[in-house]
């Protein structure tokens, strides 16, 4: 959310001058952090585009033998209450909730790059009236904003994108918005405007870029918000429709069996959860990595 | 010397358990807290929930037995003229509202009419068609006059729907207090609603109108109920097992076992009437085909679904027109449908759906073999009925159904989405009812003059609309028995409806709490037998 | 290295109104009363349009959702879903003014606002004024006691783990994204059943007991401690940095000194703004946890509104909400004033 990170505290340690292809790959490697997040990205991405790679169960197959199974070799995630296999479930679900959560997020962020840029760039007349907008859709509950899109359109994969984008968009185009007005103000626009240099170009070549950086890391971030908001609009029974495997879905189902079947509840919560510090964790690291390469 | 010891005996062994020494419990302080999942918006009404509150506080003409039979409440005798159009009452003597207006014929009147003006859609529906007028012949005698005899009638209004409130209150008060605090004649008053958290009812120290079948001869054994509204299933049970609540409403099938061996005491009530069944729009779509709707019908394994889901604690209910618990149930119709792949297959073929698509599912000429499945998720189908639904569909894919499921949200049920034959091919609901009159609600024709928005399957027959009508107004049980019968394997030889559970009414009460009951004609909890047992 | 100054980090963001945020290449204000005048009445008069905004949008998406009113609330009464007759529907029609042109029912709903009459529930028959006024209040107290909870969180976390050996910071960055990850209905009930459940420290059903609110406030103040986190952890770290930091630090005084005294309140800032939004957020939180817990509130009584499409109750509390977000902001502004010195003098 702000504009510089420094890395490390002062510390006293001076950095060799290696090649910066070879100081980025030990950088990655004294972080742990980074390797584990990109490893779980891949298994996100893999079971997303090829589920089937990761497990030959059919996630909707009933077993009525083998209901409320504990996790076991057979069933590593144990099973649901008509006995199919949770770990499919999860990795088939991986596609429609890795979706939700990208899909809100790029809908979002487009929706917020348009009104903050609007909202700060433009005439005077329109400005005003861009940040009225966003300030009304602030005030306007997401909840609500959700509810009645699935009341009008259904709940759908989709609709969900769409309630939980537009709830999110207001506040990046606020966060947008100030970082373009803040570029706008400062010292060095203000010198480039004093030497005669074309509105336009400045506009394009210092105010965007600048505003647009620290949208990596929230758009890293808002995927994982996403995906927990869509889990709680399941959880009020506007999720996808059963018999998706959807996380949310899969949270809201095992609402019945949390003393009994805990893994049902707790599993899905796990997934939702990784998922979000994966993208968050990767969205930090793209940020500082392309603001140490401005350096 | 004999005879008086005679007497003297036999009087003493007549007093059985039924009678409580009144003196013996005092009720002074103590409050029972009750957890129940739904809150209406008002205590009264037609909808089931606010049956079940209503109850409480209101008291109707009789009360329902464990076999279906009407007994005394606050009508001590009823009887049916010859030609059966005219039913008289008698209420019993010296009843008051807690507001002090006498229980009386008039009042009794005032509130026939005003369930009919609107006053209470349900009770409206169980009544029109035969319900002409009521008089106050005098005091304490009604008349009710019918256009068509009703021998049922008096099981009928045992129903919370008809539940007697003070003629002054529904005349002089504004809906606002109606809605939020009835006077009735009841055992327990409405007292304060605290929206969104409790309701709470305090007793009638003045009760005398308890029916045949109370338990305790007067009024009520505890001081108060705090009747909580938690929406949770699992908060409920854990809220049972801490202790921080007496009694619970609808118990998850899997909580059932554990809270029996912790010492809790489990009632279930199996609904009569319509049980949770799909019944097949055969009006539109592929079930207009009757071999289609048996094909569907041999590919599911309902029995197993349903005892895996329910943990065996939820009914299976082969039926599709009418629950097990109801009066005059044939047990036989629907049983013929089983697990039966390549029979299902084989319906298929003679119907034309023979061609296959990628994905496996049947077509015929091209076009999928599609059924679409909305349910009102959360109100009318609960979380584990949303599971025997999945499996439902899952199953029938084997054969090639690709079966579409909506979970519909309230606003749009409400709205009347999915109740155009176009727009559904099976629908699932319940629909409480004593006895088997349920029939005529749900099959009876749709005409233009007498629309039938009830009539779920959008089927039109005459002859099963002839034996439901033969039904209702037999005088001789057997008779009635016979063909309600004949209309229950109507529908089920021609599948027009297969059964899948029956509903339950369940409650889980503390060890400390005894005499807690669930009245016999829709379900829900009796409280004014229930006292401390320390 | 980008291109502001460093006297500009601290204005991360916004200013309620849209305005140009105040810089060195602004104009210089000839009469400050007249200017700080004028911007109050201009921040009072945004404040009404979004108020107007956002009511005229929750009366026109609720007029958008499918289906006829008058026989959805038939419905509900009734409790079974069919197709209704007009005679059956005409009572409703008439005591609701439900068959008067959406205009008509419009500019009726307005006039009622602006007398502060927000109409009366088709379920209940009373004032929606009352309804909110009895259900409001338990969310407030849920959503004070939430922002209270993440707040103190978040602040000791962050004060502890930020700008420490790396392994140090990569927890404490990693406890945040977590935490700020975690689905409230999944955090809530693993709280339930492991301590009032399991351990019985907290009541299962809150209701009004003072104990009964620290649970469902925790469900919602964990995540929001974590996402708060993230951005004061950066601004924390970065703030560290800062000239002023070192000079302290030369000065003599400790590090717990320099981070509580100094460096805390230039990190709170974004969290501050934060905060704002924070309000909002909660409502929707406060649905799932009220249900969880039964607790009373707003968000149930908004969820079942929608469903039952009781507009006046839903607009009602759209009106309600706005309302209060934009009082928030109005004291955030505040805030980053009282915060931040240097923003005193530009304003």
């Amino acid at each position: 959310m702000s504009t510089e990170t420094v890395d490390s505290p002062p510390s006293g340690r001076i950095e060799r001058d290696r090649p910066s292809r070879q100081r980025a790959l030990t950088r990655i490697a004294a972080r742990p952090g980074l390797i584990l997040a990109t490893v779980f990205a891949a298994l996100f991405v893999l079971a997303a585009l090829a589920p089937g790679a990761l497990t030959r169960t059919d996630p909707m197959a009933l077993d009525l033998g083998h209901s409320l199974a504990a996790p076991s070799l057979a069933h590593p995630f144990g099973t649901d209450e008509q006995g199919r296999d949770l770990f499919a479930r999860v990795v088939h679900g991986t596609r429609l909730s890795l979706g939700i959560g990208l899909g809100a997020a790029a809908v979002s962020l487009a929706l917020a790059v348009v009104l903050g840029s609007v909202a700060s760039l433009g005439p005077r007349w329109l400005r005003a009236v861009v940040s009225r907008l966003i300030e009304i859709q602030f005030a306007f509950p997401t909840l609500l904003l959700a509810l009645l899109l699935v009341a009008i359109t259904g709940p759908s994969a989709v609709t969900q994108v769409f309630a939980v984008a537009i709830g999110t968009a207001p506040g990046y185009a606020r966060m947008i918005r100030g970082q373009i007005l803040q570029a706008k103000g400062s010292a060095y626009v203000e010198a480039a405007l004093a030497l005669g240099h074309p509105q336009g170009a400045i506009v394009r070549r210092h105010v965007l870029p600048n505003a647009v950086r620290p949208l990596v890391s929230v758009f890293a971030m808002s995927i994982g918000q996403s995906i927990v908001w869509a889990s709680s609009l399941a959880f009020l029974g506007l999720g996808v429709a059963p018999p998706s495997p959807e996380w949310g879905a899969l949270l809201d189902a095992g609402r019945l069996y949390i003393v009994h079947a805990p893994w049902l509840t707790v599993v899905p919560g796990l997934v939702i959860v990784v998922l979000a510090v994966v993208a968050t964790t990767l969205g930090n690291h793209l940020r500082l990595a392309l603001e140490r390469g401005e350096r | 010397m004999t005879v008086t010891a005679l007497a003297a005996t036999l009087s003493l062994a007549a007093c059985g358990d039924d009678t409580k020494d009144l003196a013996a419990a005092d009720p002074a302080g103590k409050t029972l807290v009750y957890a129940h999942q739904q809150e209406p918006s008002c205590v009264f009404g037609g909808w089931i929930e606010q049956a079940y509150l209503s109850y409480q506080v209101l008291d109707s003409l009789t009360s329902l037995d464990e076999n279906g039979k009407a007994v005394p409440w606050l009508a001590t005798a009823w009887k049916q003229s010859a030609d059966g159009l005219t039913w008289t009452f008698t209420l019993k003597d010296g009843v008051k509202f807690t507001d002090g207006t006498p229980v009386d014929a008039k009042a009794v009147v005032k509130n026939f009419d005003y369930w009919l003006g609107g006053g209470n859609s349900t009770a409206k529906v169980w009544l029109q068609g035969y319900y002409e007028k009521a008089v106050a012949t005098s005091a304490d005698t009604v008349q009710i006059q019918l256009s068509k005899p009703y021998p049922q009638f008096a099981e009928t209004v045992s129903q919370g729907y008809f539940g007697i409130q003070s003629a002054q209150a529904l005349s002089k008060r504004s809906d606002e207090d109606n809605c939020q605090q009835p006077i009735g004649s009841g055992a327990f008053t409405v007292q304060q609603w605290n929206r969104g958290q409790d309701i709470v009812l305090k007793r009638n120290p003045n009760y005398t109108s308890w029916p045949a079948n109370a338990k305790v001869k007067g009024p009520a054994q505890i001081e108060t109920i705090d009747w909580k509204f938690v929406p949770d299933a699992t908060t409920r049970a854990t809220a049972l097992k801490t202790g921080e609540v007496d009694a619970i409403y609808d118990v998850s099938s899997i909580d059932v076992q554990p809270l029996q061996d912790a010492g809790f005491t489990y009632e279930k009530y199996v609904t009569g009437g319509r049980p949770q069944a799909l019944t097949f729009n055969t009006q539109e779509g592929p079930f207009r085909d009757e071999n289609v709707r048996k094909a569907f019908a041999y590919s599911l394994d309902r029995k197993a679904l349903v005892e895996a889901v329910g943990h065996g604690v939820i009914p299976f209910e082969p039926n599709g027109s009418v629950s097990q618990a109801t009066t005059d149930y044939d047990s036989t119709a629907g049983t013929q449908y089983g697990l039966d792949v390549s029979k299902a297959g084989a319906l298929l073929d003679k119907a034309g759906w023979t061609g296959r698509d990628g994905d496996g599912y049947r077509t015929k000429n091209g076009k999928t073999l599609e059924v679409v499945l909305p349910y009102s998720a959360g109100s009318i189908i609960n979380a584990e009925g949303g599971s025997i639904l999945q499996g439902v569909a899952e199953q029938a894919k084997g054969t090639g159904f690709k079966v579409k499921l909506i979970p519909v949200p309230p606003s749009e049920a409400f709205a009347g989405a999915y109740t155009k034959p176009s727009e559904r091919d099976i629908y699932p609901g319940y629909w409480t009812s004593i006895g088997s009159g349920i029939l005529y609600i749900n099959w009876r024709q749709s005409t233009e003059k007498l629309p039938n928005g009830n009539n779920a399957a959008f089927y039109n027959s005459p002859e099963l609309e002839g034996y439901i009508l033969k039904a209702n107004s037999a005088k001789d049980p057997a008779v009635r028995k016979q063909y309600y019968s004949k209309a229950q394997r109507f529908i089920a030889d021609k599948a027009l409806a297969i059964g899948l559970y029956d509903r339950l009414s369940t409650l889980a009460v503390s060890p400390k709490v005894a005499d807690v009951w669930q009245e016999h004609s829709q379900g829900g909890p009796v409280f004014h037998d229930a006292h401390f047992t320390d | 290295m980008t291109l502001t100054s460093p006297t500009d980090r601290s204005i991360l963001t916004h200013d309620a109104t849209g305005s140009p945020v105040p810089g060195p290449a602004g104009p210089v204000p000839r009469r400050r009363s007249l200017v700080v005048g004028l911007g109050v009445l201009r921040r009072l008069g945004a404040a009404l349009i979004t108020l107007w905004g956002a009511a005229t949008l929750a009366f026109f998406a609720q007029m958008a959702l499918p289906g006829d009113r008058a026989t959805t609330i038939f419905n509900i009464r009734a409790g079974q879903a069919i197709e209704r007759t007009p005679e059956e529907l005409a009572p409703i029609n008439q005591a609701f003014g439900l068959q008067h042109p959406v205009l008509v029912q419009y500019l009726d709903y307005l006039g009622g606002l602006l007398r502060g009459d927000l109409g009366t529930s088709y379920q209940q028959f009373r004032p929606v004024t009352a309804i909110i006024g009895e259900q409001f209040p338990s969310t407030v107290v849920l959503g004070l006691t939430a922002i209270l909870f993440a707040w103190i969180l978040m602040v000791l976390w962050v004060t502890l783990t930020a700008g420490r050996p790396a392994w140090v910071r990569s927890l404490g960055a990693f406890v945040d994204t977590a935490t700020a990850g975690l689905p409230h209905y999944w955090i809530g009930i693993l709280l339930l059943v492991v301590f009032a459940a399991g351990l019985g420290w907290f009541p299962v059903i809150s209701a009004d007991k003072p104990s009964g609110i620290v649970l469902p406030a925790l469900t919602l103040a964990i995540p929001l401690a974590g996402f708060l986190g993230q951005s004061t952890r950066t601004e924390f770290e970065s703030t560290l940095g800062q000239p002023f930091v070192t000079t302290a630090r030369l000065r003599g005084l400790g590090d717990a000194t320099v981070r509580l005294r100094h460096v805390l309140r230039h990190a709170l800032l974004p969290a501050v703004t934060l905060s704002g939004w924070a309000i909002g957020a909660t409502l929707s939180g406060a649905v799932i946890v009220e249900s969880l817990y039964s607790r009373r509130g707003i968000g149930t009584v908004l969820v079942n509104a929608v469903n039952q499409q009781d507009l006046p109750v839903v607009t009602g509390i759209v009106v309600l909400v706005a309302a209060i977000y934009v009082v928030a902001n109005l004291l955030v502004d505040a805030l980053y004033l009282v915060l931040d010195p240097r923003l005193r003098s530009q304003a």
